[in-house]
């Protein structure tokens, strides 16, 4: 396997588990509500996506449906079809805030903590149910008809082999300029010590993609890594294989959520979520509804881990009900709070961070009679990283991130919104 | 031969009760008086548990050299003594530097939810996460026939011995000592109030509310009836029976959890640090301004609770005979049940909770037919029920 | 969320220029009979008590029920027993946002400020039934939103001068001194446009000069419409300034009446030399 797709697919977990905190982080890092059942709505979305998107009658599926929605809309061409997996996966959101809704209506007015303990119980009670109800979703044999939209059209090749290298050459190498950019204006408005990471960060792994797989296999995997959404073995011309679309896909869905949290925070909307997190009482002592603002918090957030879960279902081809354990998210509470509560920045590093070591991690040869130790102490790792940062960096590596709200200047002097 | 029914279930229900009570007495110390939700205190059952097993079946730990086995009963012991000593260090080196800081309620909940991780993991490490159990004599379980007929009622005892089904006893009350049994229970009960309700205006903290004195009294008469007034077989035509296995480990999980109950109890009432342990709890600032100290209040409060739950763990173990990383686990959301439910700052409430939980799983599963997996669904649906009528709590806030 | 639709072009931010209703002469609020117990304290023992437009200050011993009956009128507390009444609407019971919407707001004795906002953010928040504070309003932004968050920051802006903590605007609240913070809780509920407010301990730790300065203005609020009851414990500052005084004793109201009455009250001497302190 290239190097070029052992981070294709590293990337692609990223971005979707990044989906799953950006939802998170609205609940807990904005608004302070602590959803420590917030793994049910990935459940759920992924659940209600494939239920909806796959088609009816599939062999060794009991469970309810499918509805086959990509098909029915099929009939206008792939782009129809895709429009019905969009479908789908509005139906997961929708699903997946709904149910959010029937635990948030009677939890929500209690303390901040008896949400914590009631939504680890729903959670819990959710999967059994997936999990022991097999009208419902099959059960514990899970579903493997998952429907991957555009699957047909990959891979994808524009004509001949030099027009496929060309096109998606080009495109790989703006991607990388791209990143160059945006890492150059990073370094240059970091402090000493952020450049310093930075400075030291950027050419290990520039080092370790680019350089070291020429030592050991020459140019052709300098060639693959570097012009990394071609993949000369796919089909007869090469061209783009599906999993590169995924990791497309599932990056448009992260840079979709995270605008439109963004675009939440940054308002009069946001100040009250914000109000709410710091002291209920003041912003109910200003006339605002609260109850409804964490209510919608916790469906948007919800909604959020819902898409997250269409993703994951497409990107593993199967899911099953023990792919949603508790753990899940707390993994998201670990990466939200690692790389800084209430900042969506933060919480993309801080899933790169976690899930960059948990992978990295599986290269460790251990002999197989110690996997069961080497999990335990990943997770002993996790909860002790998590003790240690509340206590010595309780913002996170990024701290709580900067507010604006930006209108069309009229005068910028004095009293500037942002931090 | 009769099955076994509701009544069944039923006593399945309060030992259930009875060791989620273990659990919630201590949580319901830990949320009021330290004011921390302590989403670790299901893992510190099952370090509890695993602490008694590291003394009593040595063998089956991997990284241990097999040195042999101490009995159940002294295991049991250091093991609680060994959970206590670690319910020190949770407090010494986490939630004392976070109480320092002024942490808030949100960040102890992800504080103990990473000593949570912490644990729990720490046991599937050094032991794996095959199922092992501990090395006590076996148990036999005497089935209790209960069969109401025209005269009376009749009861069968039997056994299993050596495989056949022995039958090892048979008598019966008549209907009017029944009747009279119940007269006498409840005369009893009443006379028990009546005596210690008068007493309450003189001393004014009573050990034990007289309401439950009460109670105890009217269970303790219907009991020595029971064993002490057993006259004939009223025959076995009968018109209801059931079923009622019960064995020494019934009784001993009963009066453990119940002994430990009212020693916590006469610490908090009588003693001068279980006075500074509620003061604390009413208002910890004010408390230290009148001169109690704190940290030895939390550090005491930490060490119980991680005593109880040690104590709740080995008796589960010891009941399922079978121990698991995930059995605390598995109590932590009825024990989260239990304590909400009673109303977190009275420990009565907890073990009144417990009680409801425990009897709601093990009766609701009874009588919703293949509802097993969804025991602790059960105790959340009554939990979420309660809380939209009552969100203080069943105990109020007292 | 109903009360609130009334279709003004910018809800709640304009500053009301117009009289606010009820300075005919008609209490604003009415009180009757509000009973509260925690436990086995009586913290209210039947309170009534009505509240005329103009600057009605409320004077007691420490421990008389004054935050208490703050609490009941402004629904962070349910009271056992009683009716309050806000105009002709009957207001008891109701949760605090529905009564901040109907007008009736609340400060908090010890200072609440939203530590890791900015002082900014902690005024911005005020205003009420701003279009942005709603889902759809803050995703779907318009000219509408845009002038509504200028006036609301031009306002902000202008309060934080009168009160001189603009030059903290950008700091979080959280740094901010003591009496900034009392400062800060009096703006942001200036800054909902209230008909009444209810003011808490406003002036303790307030420097003299800006004590009368707040005094002046909320003298000149009074002349727009405006309505408060204060709560304090300077009797010499209440009496400069109110022009009704409401004694509360051990739960319930021990007199209402013109300062210079109140003061010669042999029951109020009583109940405060009575009292631990004052
Ligand atoms: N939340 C509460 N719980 C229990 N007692 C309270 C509570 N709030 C107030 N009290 C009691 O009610 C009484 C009145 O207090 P308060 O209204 O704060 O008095 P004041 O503001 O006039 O000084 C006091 O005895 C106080 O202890
Ligand atoms: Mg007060």
């Amino acid at each position: 396997m290239a190097v070029a797709d052992f981070i294709i697919s590293l990337l692609t977990f990223i971005a979707i588990y990044s989906l799953f905190g950006i939802g998170l982080n609205l609940k807990f890092g904005f608004t302070g509500l602590i959803d420590f059942g917030h793994v049910a709505y990935f459940m759920i979305g992924a659940y209600v996506t494939v239920v909806l998107t796959m088609p009816a009658g599939a062999a060794g599926y009991s469970g309810i449906g499918g509805f086959a929605l990509p098909e029915l809309f099929g009939v206008l061409g792939p782009i129809g079809s895709l429009f019905g997996w969009l479908l789908g996966v509005l139906g997961g959101m929708i699903a997946a805030a709904l149910v959010s809704l029937a635990v948030g209506v009677p939890t929500l007015r209690l303390r901040e903590d008896y949400l914590a303990i009631t939504a680890l119980g729903i959670a819990t009670i959710l999967t059994t149910v997936v999990n022991d109800e097999e009208w419902l979703f099959n059960g514990p044999f899970g579903i493997n008809t998952v429907h991957a939209p555009l699957r047909d059209v990959f891979p994808l090749s524009l004509g001949s082999f030099t027009l496929n290298m060309a096109v998606f050459g080009i495109l790989s190498l703006a991607a990388f300029g791209l990143t160059g950019y945006w890492l150059a204006r990073a370094f240059r408005r970091q402090g000493r010590r952020g450049k310093l990471v930075l400075g030291v960060l950027v050419p290990l792994v520039a080092v370790w993609y680019f350089v070291l797989p020429t030592l050991s296999d020459g140019m052709v995997e300098l060639t693959r890594n570097t012009l990394w959404l071609f993949d000369p073995t796919a089909g007869p011309k090469g061209g783009m294989d599906y999993d590169r679309f995924v990791l497309l896909l599932s990056v448009a869905a992260l840079g979709g959520g995270y605008w439109l949290v963004e675009r939440t925070i940054n308002s009069p909307y946001g100040r009250v979520l914000r109000a709410i997190r710091e002291d209920e009482d003041v912003p109910r002592a200003l006339g605002k509804e609260t109850f409804q603002y964490k209510l919608q918090a916790l469906m948007l957030g919800s909604a959020l881990a819902g898409a997250a879960g269409a993703l994951w279902a497409i990107n593993i081809g199967f899911i099953a009900p023990d792919q949603f354990a508790a753990t899940i998210t707390f993994y998201a509470f670990t990466a939200v709070i690692v790389g800084g509560t209430a900042n969506n920045k933060g919480v993309i590093l801080g899933t790169a961070f976690f899930w960059g070591i948990r992978n990295g991690t599986r290269f460790i040869d251990v002999p197989s009679q110690y996997s069961i130790q080497l999990a335990a102490s990943r997770l002993m790792l996790i909860g002790v990283v998590l003790i240690l940062i509340l206590y010595y960096r309780p913002e996170g590596l990024l701290g709580e991130q900067d507010y604006d709200i930006p209108l069309p200047s009229r005068d910028s002097s004095g009293g500037t919104d942002d931090v | 031969m009769v099955s076994a029914g509701l009544l069944d279930a039923t006593v399945q229900g309060l030992i259930t009760g009875a060791v989620i009570a273990g659990g919630a007495l201590g949580l319901s110390l830990i949320y009021d008086i330290a004011e921390v939700p302590n989403f670790a205190h299901g893992d510190m059952i099952t370090i509890g548990a695993y602490l008694a097993l590291v003394f009593n079946n040595p063998g089956e730990i991997p990284f241990l050299p097999d040195f042999g086995s101490v009995p159940f009963v002294l295991a049991a012991i250091i093991g609680v003594v060994l959970a206590g000593v670690l319910g020190a260090v949770y407090e010494l080196a986490i939630f004392r530097k976070f109480r320092d800081n002024d942490a808030d309620l949100i960040t102890m909940v992800i504080v103990s939810l990473g000593l949570a991780l912490v644990l729990r993991n720490a046991v599937l490490f050094l032991v794996g996460s095959k199922n092992i159990q501990y090395q006590t004599p076996r148990v036999i379980t005497t089935n209790f026939d209960f069969l109401v007929t025209q005269t009376g009622l009749t009861v069968i005892t039997t056994q299993r011995q050596a495989g056949e089904l022995v039958t090892t006893g048979e008598w019966g009350y008549p209907w009017w000592l029944i009747v009279a049994g119940i007269l006498a229970a409840v005369a009893v009960g009443y006379a028990v109030f009546a005596l210690y309700r008068e007493e309450e205006d003189f001393t004014t903290v009573s050990l034990i509310p007289p309401k439950i004195l009460g109670a105890a009294g009217s269970i303790g008469t219907v009991l020595l009836l029971g064993v002490f007034a057993r006259l004939d077989p009223q025959g076995t035509d009968y018109i209801l029976g059931t079923q009622i296995g019960l064995n020494v480990k019934h009784i001993t999980i009963l009066a453990v959890v119940i002994v430990a109950m009212f020693i916590l109890n006469v610490i908090l009432k009588t003693t001068k640090l279980g006075r500074a342990m509620r003061a604390t709890a009413d208002n910890m600032a004010l408390a230290e301004v009148r001169g109690v100290d704190a940290d030895r209040v939390q550090l005491v409060v930490w060490v119980v609770a991680a005593m109880l739950a040690a104590l709740a763990g080995i008796l589960t173990g010891w009941f399922a005979t079978n121990l698991t990383p995930n059995m605390g686990f598995a109590l932590l959301l009825p024990i989260f049940a239990a304590v909400i439910l009673g109303g977190i700052s009275s420990p009565y409430g907890a073990v009144a909770g417990a009680l409801i939980i425990g009897l709601s799983m093990d009766v609701g599963v009874y009588l919703i037919p293949g509802s097993s997996t969804y025991r602790v669904a059960i105790a959340f649906v009554i939990l979420i029920g309660v809380l939209l009528v009552k969100p203080e709590g069943i105990w109020g806030d007292v | 969320m109903s009360e609130q639709n009334t279709p003004t072009p910018t809800p709640g931010v304009t500053p009301t220029d117009s009289p606010k209703i009820g300075d005919d002469g008609d209490p604003i609020l009415r009180i009757e009979g509000i009973t509260k117990q925690f436990g086995g304290i009586t913290a209210l023992d039947g309170v009534d008590l009505t509240v005329d437009p103009g600057i009605t200050g409320l004077i007691g011993p420490n421990g008389a029920g004054k935050t208490t009956l703050f609490n009941c009128l402004t629904g962070f507390h349910k009271p056992d027993d009683g009716r309050v009444h806000l105009y002709e609407t009957d207001i008891t019971g109701k949760e605090p946002p529905a009564i901040a919407q109907q007008g009736m707001v609340r400060t908090f004795q010890i200072p609440r400020e939203l530590a890791d906002m900015t002082v900014f953010e902690n005024l911005l928040l005020a205003p009420m039934n701003q279009h942005g504070e709603r889902l759809r309003g803050a995703w779907i932004r318009g000219d509408q939103f845009v002038e509504e968050e200028q006036v609301i920051r031009d306002r902000a802006r202008e309060i934080a001068v009168f009160f001189e903590i603009d030059h903290l605007l950008d700091e979080p609240a959280g740094s901010l001194s003591g009496g900034q913070r009392k400062l800060l809780e009096i703006a942001r509920a200036l800054l909902t446009d209230p008909d009444i407010v209810l003011l808490d301990e406003p002036l303790a730790g307030v420097n003299p000069t800006l004590e009368q300065k707040i005094l002046g203005r909320i003298e000149a609020l009074v002349e727009d419409g405006y309505s408060f009851l204060l709560i304090e414990h300077d009797i010499d500052l209440i009496m400069d300034n109110c022009e009704r005084v409401v004694v509360m004793h051990q739960g319930a109201v021990l007199t209402t009446g013109a300062p210079e009455a109140v003061q010669s009250d042999e029951r109020v001497i009583e109940a405060y030399l009575g009292g631990d302190d004052v």
